[in-house]
């Protein structure tokens, strides 16, 4: 039968049990990434929006049988929105990811076949739109037309300042 | 956009279609006194009649971006169709038409013989000239065959209006061991950095400042180029890099209107005396860059990608002596904002 001592021992006991397992854990935990080792992940990310900037501009001929890409209407992923999704899409009477929505322009727009939604080749272009859009506050659900983003760098586009200035 | 830049003849009840109907019947002076007559708001436009110059009324549209490809009865092929039909139907009908880049997609012979022979359908004579899409396969060769020069000039019911080539660039390609194909394919990406800031070049502002040399300030002044000649979007090549130079060459008129393509999109800007304006293409819309505008009432509603010609038409301008012109889009589906449907004043 327990008591309100016995619950306290016991309590005590898983305690210091815990603080044992904390201890061992923060002991056996894997090292913090290196500097070296981050800018390696970071070069995969850029490798991959690399690939989509290429599918996004017509690199795999399975995604456009009319020669459309979505570069087309989309440069610099203006209007994509990345940061909306998912949100509720009139074209597919129902609320998707972007995903959904990159293969109904693939499928309408471009004429082509759609990608499957976990392919390399989605994931890539995903990337791309969302790399583009990065800093963005995520809006999901949000409709109204939203501004594109100004693109100051990214894989194959460093920012380069016409030098023309902006008339008025 | 200001009032100043807008047209009200529809809060007013008086179209555009009204005014030019009534003006090719009775004349613009006749126009100007009905006008007065009803009290209605486009007294200070139709008060042309008394104004400087000897311009007749009249009316031309632009056609342009119309991307065709090599693939049969692609559906730019007959969006093309679509808005020679359009422009055919126009009453009164237009004295001519002018199409300002971009017939073919990828440079090639046989989409720039597609498009002439689409174009060739118009009831009224045609000028042109090219975008970078017609041109960098074979740097113009097809094009000047079946379009001929790419700079001219021509007077016409007191209007002096001239083309010129606006998407010369640097040469990238030879340096750089390009394939004709490759180059056409560099070029083909509007946001590729790689080929630079369009132009007019030297040899073209030598030809503007010897055209407009002898024109008197009060000649009305209407120039075609298929970039924007204005610093709207560099990234996407929405400039010309010499555009600062042609408007000092046309610095001393009193009103030049300046029509260009390759925005697929209405814009409007006004800098001194020139007022620019984009046109819709046929092909596909342009989300709109990420820049401040000065006249951001010139953008369109979105286009809705569900609808295939949302955000596509052709346009029309209306030329009198004093207000310089009124642009009208014709838009394929119903996709402008609702002043916009009322006319621009530029």
């Amino acid at each position: 039968m327990n008591t309100i001592s016995t619950l306290s021992r016991h309590g005590l006991a898983i305690g210091a049990i815990g603080a044992g397992l904390l201890a061992a854990a923060t002991i056996s935990a894997r090292a913090p990434f290196t500097d070296a080792q981050i800018a390696e992940q970071q070069q995969e990310l850029l490798e991959v929006v690399n690939r989509g900037r290429d599918l996004w501009h017509g690199s795999n001929p399975e995604m456009s049988h009319n020669g459309l890409a979505c570069g087309n209407c989309h440069p610099d992923a203006a209007a994509s929105n990345p940061q909306t999704f998912p949100k509720w899409v009139p074209q597919l009477n129902a609320v998707a990811p972007m995903r959904e929505m990159i293969n109904w322009c693939i499928v309408h727009p471009q004429d082509g076949n759609q990608l499957d939604v976990n392919s390399a080749d989605m994931v890539a272009l995903e990337a791309y739109a969302v790399y583009l859009y990065r800093g963005e506050k995520l809006q999901p659900g949000f409709t109204l037309p939203t501004p594109p983003v100004p693109v100051k760098s990214g894989v194959g586009y460093p920012y380069k300042s016409s030098g023309l200035g902006v008339d008025k | 956009m200001t009032d100043a830049t807008r047209i009200r003849g529809r809060q007013t009840g008086f179209s555009r279609r009204h005014f030019l109907g009534l003006a090719g019947q009775t004349g613009i002076a006749t126009v100007a006194a009905r006008a007065i007559g009803w009290n209605l708001g486009l007294v200070e436009i139709l008060s042309a009649a008394t104004g400087k110059g000897a311009v007749a009324p009249f009316s031309f549209a632009i056609i342009t971006d119309s991307h065709l490809f090599s693939i049969p009865n692609h559906k730019f092929d007959k969006a093309l169709e679509d808005a020679v039909a359009q422009v055919n139907a126009l009453a009164p009908a237009p004295d001519f038409v002018v199409y300002t880049g971009d017939i073919a997609q990828n440079g090639k012979e046989d989409q720039l013989v597609k498009g002439k022979s689409i174009l060739a359908k118009l009831k009224m004579p045609l000028k042109a000239i090219p975008g970078e899409h017609d041109w960098y396969l074979d740097l113009g060769k097809a094009w000047n065959g079946l379009f001929g020069r790419e700079t001219w000039s021509f007077d016409h019911k007191g209007v002096h209006l001239i083309g010129l080539n606006s998407i010369l660039v640097r040469d990238f390609w030879t340096g750089a061991g390009l394939s004709a194909q490759q180059r056409m394919g560099t070029m083909e990406m509007l946001e590729s950095p790689i080929a630079g800031p369009w132009g007019v070049r030297d040899v073209q502002l030598e030809f503007l400042r010897k055209d407009v040399a002898k024109l008197g300030a009060g000649t009305p002044i209407v120039i075609f180029t298929h970039s924007p000649l204005w610093d709207y979007y560099p990234r996407w090549n929405f400039q010309t890099e010499d555009a600062p130079q042609i408007r000092e060459i046309l610095s001393k008129f009193d009103h030049v209107v300046s029509m260009h393509g390759h925005v697929h999109q209405t814009i409007f800007n006004k800098i001194g005396n020139l007022s620019s304006a984009g046109a819709l293409s046929t092909s596909w819309p342009w989300p709109y860059p990420p820049v401040q505008l000065e006249y951001p009432g010139s953008q369109m509603n979105q286009a809705d990608p569900a609808n295939t010609k949302d955000g596509m038409g052709t346009q029309v301008v209306n030329l009198d002596s004093v207000s310089g012109g009124v642009l009208n889009y014709e838009p394929f589906a119903n996709s402008l904002s609702p002043w916009l449907k009322e006319g621009v004043k530029v």
